[in-house]
């Protein structure tokens, strides 16, 4: 059978062979994709090394053209983690699919992937192997690597290792990559980029060098945001690849009952009884007789089902109002800043969080549409923004309700917290549009565009007054001097007399 | 001279209930009756134009009336500073005079300028603003103006402490001062007032003696009067009670022109009190003259658009609603035909004269 046939097939792929084959799929498609995606993947990596385990960032980023000739060009990039373990070193930058991240809980990578495409992209572009050092927090050494990935067989092969005493407190990581990319045309991106990650991140120092550039974002804040907790998946959010795949890992022999209660998010022995009743299973047939059929069947009604109780939102990390708000006035320097963080919700068993803010003036240059910064989950998301939701929500608000008449200095920031964004195909670069997401995004977006009404309505307020004075006045002088010279009364006394008039006056209003 | 100081003492009696309220903490403002046309109301009684009772504030610390207030003081001081010098400045004087350049900072610090007008409108407008305020006229207030108007007849004038006879002007006749109120008038002879719309006509009726022969006074505006021609025929009829006719063309154009001398016009209704002639009578010329007097085809002229529409207009006015006047614009609107004064001509050069005296004599004049 032709399926059967193909199945084997894919079988017989390594991951690291696959990935290989499609590089396009994590953003490798061209030099200068190549070099955003492999610094994106470097940061990432290096924040999620600090501020899960409560670590304030300090991260440096430099980028060197090599060869210019040829786009070859050296990325290293340091943080202050809590360091890869010796032993785990050349799993975790040389074999796909190995990495700490099969949890459910917001992060910025889901797989842990990034990496790896990285390291294989340097591989087949430059023939470099990925440089490593790092040493965890307890660990009396530092260490070095030198890794490649075995693509047929999806295994590391260490080309050199050295360890050597630990002197200081140190520890972290950095990691340098040797790859094909095009410095000059990723440039923007890559500066846009650093720019975005600072202000989604105010609790970070962030340096950056590139060849002709540098940026320093230091930390406006040394509060982290708390750490997202591990989680359970929702019941609400299973497929039968995904039950498959936990029965699979199951090693004890679990009741349908306890199966459920074990394993998904907020499910007790009264709520699993109930739905499995509902669905029509046996609460005690074991997890592992199940056939395909019935996994498809009860896959089928735990999405179906109603009962469930909402997901828990431990596993959601916002940035939080303040933070927001710290990030932006650092990075953009606005006149004006309202940041709007809402209650978590869900959408077929994930649990999110939207926070929006809406900057305004000062640094801000005036456009004919608002300028839009998508995040998830802290990423800075700056591809295919034509084809995000939060492009099309924010294009459909009709602004002059608050006041705003473009040209205008608006900038609008939209963060989506989730442990599953859901993204529109493969890019990981545009939302998709789910109406439980929308409608948080647009009541958040208006939430924020209400504050900026009042403050523009109250700086009108201002330049009004401040208007009629400077009218009033500058012909105050004209009409006393007139007046004095019909009237014979001192001009100084009736300009004095008028200034108390207006004074008053504009008291009033 | 001492007409003069009576209207210094009121400008400034004007300057001193500002300087009042200032010196009372009050916002300072003016009253000033409304030059508008829906504030323009037909005196049926005295067969008027005048000023309704509407009034409007203009405010000092009025975002909209600020820069207005300030013109108007401008101009206040200016009217009473050439009184005071003993000057006769004109309108355009006055505009040039006021004209200069305000100097502030504005609301961001930056140094701006501002004339105090661009325009002569606006120093016109804010002249009439306080001519009506005050119950001045410019003429009053020594203002020079062009003056169009001249007249001749048996009339003997003094101006200056110089005597005119405009019985001796020979071919020429004495060009009205700007403001008529300043001429004494030593003798009058007259019968009645010949007042006509051109100017082509006033030469030939002055040259013919048509005056000496009919012992009447003959004047002109030159078409549209101006104020002093206006305020001259008012004296002839209202100190002298001295018959007024008006002579215009057959059109709607000559037939506003006679509603001008004798009712008063829109636009200055506010001066009607003092410039208009009630009395004034129309004496031709009328569409129906057309057919009464035989006027040859040649001499008939098709009526335009414009003067359709014009005809319409005036037709709704309150001071054209006689049945007189009716049935006359009805005939123009449905003939379409219209006539100079020289289509008179169609009898012969001497038939001018013919007319005007069959005219008045018989009585045949709308009132």
């Amino acid at each position: 059978m032709s399926v059967d046939l193909a199945r084997e097939t894919y079988r017989g792929l390594s991951p690291a062979e696959f990935f290989y084959r499609n590089k396009e799929i994590a953003g490798f498609s061209n030099p200068a994709r190549a070099l955003y995606q492999t610094i994106r993947e470097l940061v990432e990596n290096a924040l999620d090394a600090t501020e899960l385990h409560g670590i304030l960032p300090d991260i440096k980023i430099f980028v060197d053209v090599v060869d210019p000739g040829k786009n070859i060009v050296k990325v290293r990039v340091e943080d202050n983690g809590i360091g890869v373990p010796k032993e785990e070193v050349p799993k975790v930058f040389g074999m796909v699919f190995y990495g700490s991240k099969y949890k459910i809980r917001q992060s910025r990578g889901v797989f842990g992937l990034g990496v790896k495409m990285a390291v294989l992209y340097a591989q087949i572009t430059t023939g470099k192997p990925v440089y490593v050092k790092s040493s965890t927090i307890d660990s009396k050494e530092i260490y070095e690597f030198e890794v490649m990935i075995d693509v047929i067989n999806n295994r590391p092969i260490v080309l050199s290792h050295r360890s050597y005493r630990k002197d200081n407190q140190w520890h972290g990581t950095v990691v340098e990559l040797t790859i094909e990319g095009n410095w000059s045309y990723a440039k923007k991106r890559i500066e846009e980029y650093i720019k975005r990650t600072a202000l989604i991140t105010p609790y970070a120092n962030i340096y950056f060098k590139g060849p002709d550039i540098e940026l320093a974002f230091t930390r406006a804040t040394r509060r982290i945001p708390k750490p997202p907790r591990e989680g359970l998946p929702h019941p609400k959010g299973v497929d039968i690849e995904m039950l498959k795949q936990m029965i699979a890992m199951t090693e004890e022999n679990l009741s349908l009952r306890d199966f459920l209660i074990k394993y998904f998010d907020g499910v007790g022995k009264i709520s699993a009884e109930t739905f499995l009743k509902w669905a029509g299973f046996n609460p005690e047939q074991s997890i592992k007789t199940l056939t395909l059929e019935q996994l498809d069947e009860l896959a089928r009604k735990m999405r179906e089902y109603s009962g469930w109780k909402r997901p828990k939102d431990i596993s959601l990390s916002p940035l939080g109002e303040e933070l927001l708000r710290r990030g932006i006035e650092e990075v953009l320097k606005p006149e004006f800043i309202a940041t709007v963080t809402r209650k978590p919700s869900s959408y077929i068993g994930n649990p999110f969080v939207v926070e929006t803010a809406i900057a305004w003036g000062g640094k801000i240059p005036p456009s004919e549409k608002p300028i839009l910064y998508r995040f998830a989950n802290k990423i800075p998301l700056l591809y295919d923004e034509g084809a995000d939701v939060t492009r099309k929500i924010v294009d459909s608000i009709d602004w002059s309700v608050y006041k705003v008449k473009f040209p205008a200095p608006l900038l609008v920031v939209v963060h989506i917290c989730s442990t599953k964004i859901p993204f529109k195909g493969v890019g990981k670069e545009a939302i998709a549009e789910v109406p439980e997401l929308e409608e948080e995004i647009e009541a958040a977006l208006r939430e924020c565009a209400r504050k900026l009404r009042m403050y523009i309505t109250k700086k009108e307020k201002e330049l009004e007054l401040a208007l009629k004075r400077v009218t009033f006045m500058k012909y105050l002088p004209e009409v006393a001097s007139a007046l004095s010279y019909i009237t014979g009364k001192d001009r100084a006394h009736i300009e004095r007399n008028l200034i108390d008039i207006l004074e008053a006056k504009l008291r009033g209003s | 001279m001492n007409k003069r100081d009576e209207a210094l003492r009121r400008l400034e009696e004007f300057a001193l209930k500002l300087l009042e309220q200032i010196e009372n903490k009050q916002p300072p403002y003016m009253e000033i009756p409304s030059r508008t046309l829906s504030n323009t109301v037909w005196d049926p009684e005295r067969k008027m134009l005048l000023l309704g009772p509407a009034k409007f504030r203009r405010e000092l610390f009025d975002m909209k009336e600020a820069r207005k207030f300030m013109q108007t003081v401008l101009m206040l001081k200016l009217l009473v500073q050439a009184i005071r010098e003993g000057v006769y400045p004109t309108i355009r004087d006055l505009y040039y005079h006021g004209k200069h350049t305000i100097e502030f900072i504005d609301h961001l610090g930056r140094k701006q300028k501002e004339n105090t007008w661009d325009e002569q409108t606006e120093s016109n407008a804010v002249l009439q603003d306080i001519e009506v305020a005050t119950g001045l006229l410019r003429e009053e207030m020594g203002i020079s103006a062009d003056v169009k108007g001249k007249m001749v007849g048996p009339i003997i004038v003094r101006s200056r402490g110089y005597e005119i006879d405009c019985t001796r002007m020979g071919e020429g006749a004495f060009g009205l001062p700007p403001n008529p109120d300043d001429l004494e008038i030593v003798k009058i002879e007259a019968t009645y007032v010949l007042c006509v719309e051109k100017d082509a006509i006033f030469q030939r009726l002055n040259r013919e003696e048509f005056w000496k022969r009919e012992n009447c006074i003959l004047i002109t505006a030159k078409g549209m009067p101006d104020r002093a021609t206006r305020r001259m025929l008012r004296r002839l009829w209202e100190e002298y009670k001295l018959p007024v006719y008006i002579l215009t063309d057959a059109d709607p154009y000559g037939w506003y022109i006679y509603s001008v001398y004798k009712s008063g016009s829109i636009a200055l209704s506010y001066e009607s009190e003092r410039l208009a002639c009630p009395g004034a009578k129309f004496i031709g010329l009328t569409t129906s003259d057309i057919i009464e007097y035989r006027i040859s085809d040649e001499y008939v002229i098709a009526a335009t658009d414009r003067d359709i529409k014009r005809a319409t207009e005036l037709m709704k006015y309150p001071w054209f609603q006689s049945p007189h006047w009716q049935k006359e614009l009805k005939l123009f609107l449905k003939l379409k035909k219209k006539v100079e004064i020289e289509a008179l001509s169609t009898h012969g050069f001497k038939f001018l004269h013919d007319y005007i005296i069959d005219k008045i004599h018989h009585g045949k004049f709308i009132d």
